[in-house]
């Protein structure tokens, strides 16, 4: 008989840890339905029967966040076998929290201590015999970080479940808010069932959703009861039973925490934060940190010394290398066949468009292993803390700074991190703005018109602008939206720092992995499918195959380049770059190989490093309007790639298509407004 | 006196907090409740952190403002 042991605790307690720990690599990730939480379950490793479900990391079981109506609905309604809530020794007292509201709904559960070697190291000793025996649930010391416990976590949680005891709620309420509680429960019958019992406490605390869930005929009942708990506890129930819990827990800690007498020792995190968070030092010590992350990933020079690759890069040409060996096997092995030349012209387009996918994923792979690494060290905390002072003046919070920042690297995994937004309007705003962020997949564009139109002025500056360009437009937008679109107040800043650790590597390899691959997948799907499309409307017209100039491509460029006019470049060349950037930003660039002249495809590689000029775009192009072209790329709807991931996070077309009007808004005004004033000066 | 006006350093006790139930609710589950007693340990322009029931948790000044402490 198969077992459901659901993985409860705060966020920062070492959950994901011991979940990795438990289940190894046989992992399911999938959403919870109707919203972006990640749901994850898996088999114990040491036993298939047992099925191990991770739930989200929450404070509580009050219904704040999105994250906390799961995990309680989770418990309280699927009522899985058995919960092992997971508690972060090192803080007992806050994670017991969660543990008493766990017990009150009456589930079979099992508390497992973790960090005891962190508790152990700072002289610091906590009786779990004892305090199991207060708590009436088995405690198990345990240290997810290295397996030790996990043994007898699993096989105490096992029992649990196959045993179906209900753990027994703490006596902790004073004698007039208990009786309010049961006269409440009584309203819906037996008062003993967990049920009732735990409906009866939320129904105290004033919980809107299962307020809700009362009867019409019991509602009177019921609000006649509640004001008797909140005069029993002073006149406000919640309040007081949140009292109640914590002086419950106080009794617990005292009894079975013995704090070294050492007195207060400052630990290295301590010492780390009066540097990481300094009121002065704070922001040029990150600025620091995301110059060596981005040099790690993206730099052509490596710590300064020229033509030294950087992991990235490094990575990134060896699996261009081998795809370009490996697609010319496949096309030699195709001509070999005989194939006509209309299926060699689509196999090679295809195996380009993926070929430029699989050379970002290297560089997309070392950004989120490094940014995993800052996030599980519990950096990344400390960072929101910091920018939340700069943010906060355009209505986000600091939290929106993660995301944006990964927009460096690529749109499609930053947008999924702005699920870890709490606030719905910043998570909204914030998946608007990121792809303003110039990702990595726009350089070349900027190199190319660098490299033709500014080659005798400072090119670094010109696309270094363009960076800022869209930094700019972000925070204006962010602005904007917040006043107009909005009308809403920055939201409110809370956030734990928890304590650093160093990251074990498996958590590393694995938290980066489950984002590249998501982004791998994604992007070989969508992209795969729109390369396909486009070399159709490229390569045909309604008269079978015919060149480009008069393909059904070049139809439409024409048919539209009118609207682009205003903006300095109404050229049906350069209206299909845009399109086809919509596969990959990068494209522009082999799109303008192929229509300004036929360059092979070295002439594109050297165009895209900024090392060779394309002189054929000057008959179009003057310096006002490749900058208003620039600006245009950069601002207007993201791949097609990052739409789809838009599309994931919102949960609604609808959404996504205001998010791309908006985008698409801002890149015509914007491009614009260069070229008018460009013109003028130019 | 609010908490945004205690410094770094400063060991204060919580008496009341005014603001709305949600975030009230939230910052109760972090262990901010009354009688508590919490310790600024670092601040900047626009937040403070605080060190609760043995946790650092950053908060930024507005809703400082809103919880009213005492020595």
């Amino acid at each position: 008989m198969s077992v459901t042991i659901a993985l409860a605790g705060n966020p920062n307690c070492g959950k994901t840890t011991l979940f990795n720990e438990l289940t190894g690599s046989r992992q399911h990730v999938g959403n919870w339905p109707g919203v972006t939480v990640e749901k994850k379950e898996g088999a114990y490793r040491k036993d298939k029967d047992v099925v191990i479900m991770d739930l989200p990391g929450t404070y509580s079981l009050s219904p704040y966040s999105a994250e906390e109506i799961i995990a309680r609905d989770y418990i309280v309604k699927e009522r899985p076998d058995a919960v092992i809530n997971i508690v972060d020794g090192t803080s007992i007292e806050r994670n017991l929290y969660l543990t008493v509201q766990i017990m009150e709904t009456g589930i079979p559960m099992v508390v497992a201590m973790n960090m005891m070697d962190e508790v152990e190291s700072r002289g610091d000793r906590i009786d779990c015999s004892r305090l199991s025996e207060l708590l009436g649930v088995s405690v198990i010391p345990i240290v997810a970080r290295t397996g030790k416990g996990l043994a007898e976590l699993m096989e105490a949680a096992v029992r649990e479940a196959k045993s179906g005891r209900r753990s027994e709620g703490p006596h902790m309420f004073d004698h007039e808010l208990a009786d309010a509680i049961s006269a409440i429960g009584r309203v819906f019958g037996n008062e003993d069932a967990d049920e009732n019992r735990w409906m009866a406490i939320k129904l105290a605390e004033n919980d809107e959703i299962i307020g809700r869930m009362v009867p019409e005929d019991k509602k009177e009942a019921v609000q006649l009861l509640v004001d008797r708990a909140n005069k029993a506890a002073g006149g406000d129930a919640e309040a007081g039973i949140a009292d109640s819990r914590y002086r419950y827990i106080g009794k617990l800690v005292r009894e079975c925490v013995r704090k070294s007498g050492a007195g207060h020792k400052e630990t290295r995190s301590e010492m780390l934060d009066k540097i990481l968070t300094h009121r002065v030092l704070a922001l040029p010590v990150f600025a620091g940190i995301m110059y060596l992350l981005f040099a790690c990933t993206f730099s052509e020079n490596f710590l300064f010394v020229p033509g030294l690759p950087s992991p990235g890069v490094w990575l990134a040409g060896i699996v261009e290398d081998a795809w370009g060996l490996a697609a010319g096997k496949v096309i030699g092995a195709a001509q070999g066949l005989g194939a006509s030349g209309w299926a060699l012209g689509l196999v090679s387009s295809c195996l380009d468009g993926m070929g430029a996918v699989l050379g970002f994923l290297p560089l997309v792979l070392v950004l989120f292993l490094l940014l995993s690494f800052l996030e599980d060290s519990g950096y990344m905390a400390r960072v929101a803390f910091v920018m939340d002072r700069i943010f906060r003046h355009f209505g986000l919070s600091g939290r929106s700074f993660i995301p944006m920042l990964m927009g460096f690297g690529c749109s499609v995994p930053a947008l999924m991190a702005s699920r870890t937004l709490e606030s719905d309007k910043d998570r909204k705003i914030t998946m608007m703005i990121t792809p303003f962020m110039s990702c990595g997949a726009k350089l070349p564009v900027y190199a190319m018109f660098a490299a033709t139109l500014f080659a005798g002025s400072n090119q670094t500056a010109v696309v270094f602008s363009i960076y800022m360009l869209g930094i700019l437009a972000a925070v204006i937008s962010a602005w904007i939206l917040n006043k107009f679109a909005f009308k809403n107040e920055a939201s409110n800043f809370i956030m734990e720092l928890p304590s650093y650790r160093i990251p074990t590597l498996k958590s590393v390899l694995i938290h980066g992995w489950e984002k590249v691959k998501g982004f791998a997948v994604k992007a070989g799907t969508v992209i795969f499918a729109s390369t396909v499309l486009i070399w159709f409307l490229s390569n045909f017209n309604f008269g079978g195959m015919c060149a480009m100039e008069e393909s059904f491509l070049a139809a439409m460029g024409n048919g539209i380049k009118w609207i682009f006019a205003p903006l300095g470049f109404g050229d049906w060349r350069a209206c299909v770059g845009v399109v086809t950037g919509w596969i990959a930003k990068e494209n522009i660039v082999a799109t303008f190989g192929q229509l300004f002249g036929n360059v092979s495809e070295e002439t594109v590689e050297a165009v895209m490093a900024g090392e060779q000029a394309l002189p054929a775009i000057e008959e179009v192009f003057s310096r006002s309007s490749a900058y208003a072209y620039m600006a245009f790329n950069l601002l207007c709807m993201p791949c097609f790639a990052a739409v789809g991931a838009m599309k994931r996070e919102y949960g609604s077309w609808k959404w996504t298509l205001r998010a791309v009007g908006f985008q698409m808004a801002t890149a015509y005004v914007a491009a614009l407004v260069i070229n008018v004033i460009g013109s003028m000066i130019v | 006196m609010p908490l945004a006006m205690a410094v770094k350093g400063e060991t204060r006790t919580i008496t009341e907090f005014k603001g709305q139930e949600e975030v009230r609710r939230r910052l109760q589950d972090l262990g901010f409740i009354k009688g508590e007693t919490i310790c600024v340990v670092g601040e900047n322009a626009a937040g403070m952190i605080l060190m609760v029931k043995g946790v650092k948790v950053a908060l930024n000044r507005g809703l400082a403002h809103k919880i009213m402490v005492a020595d």
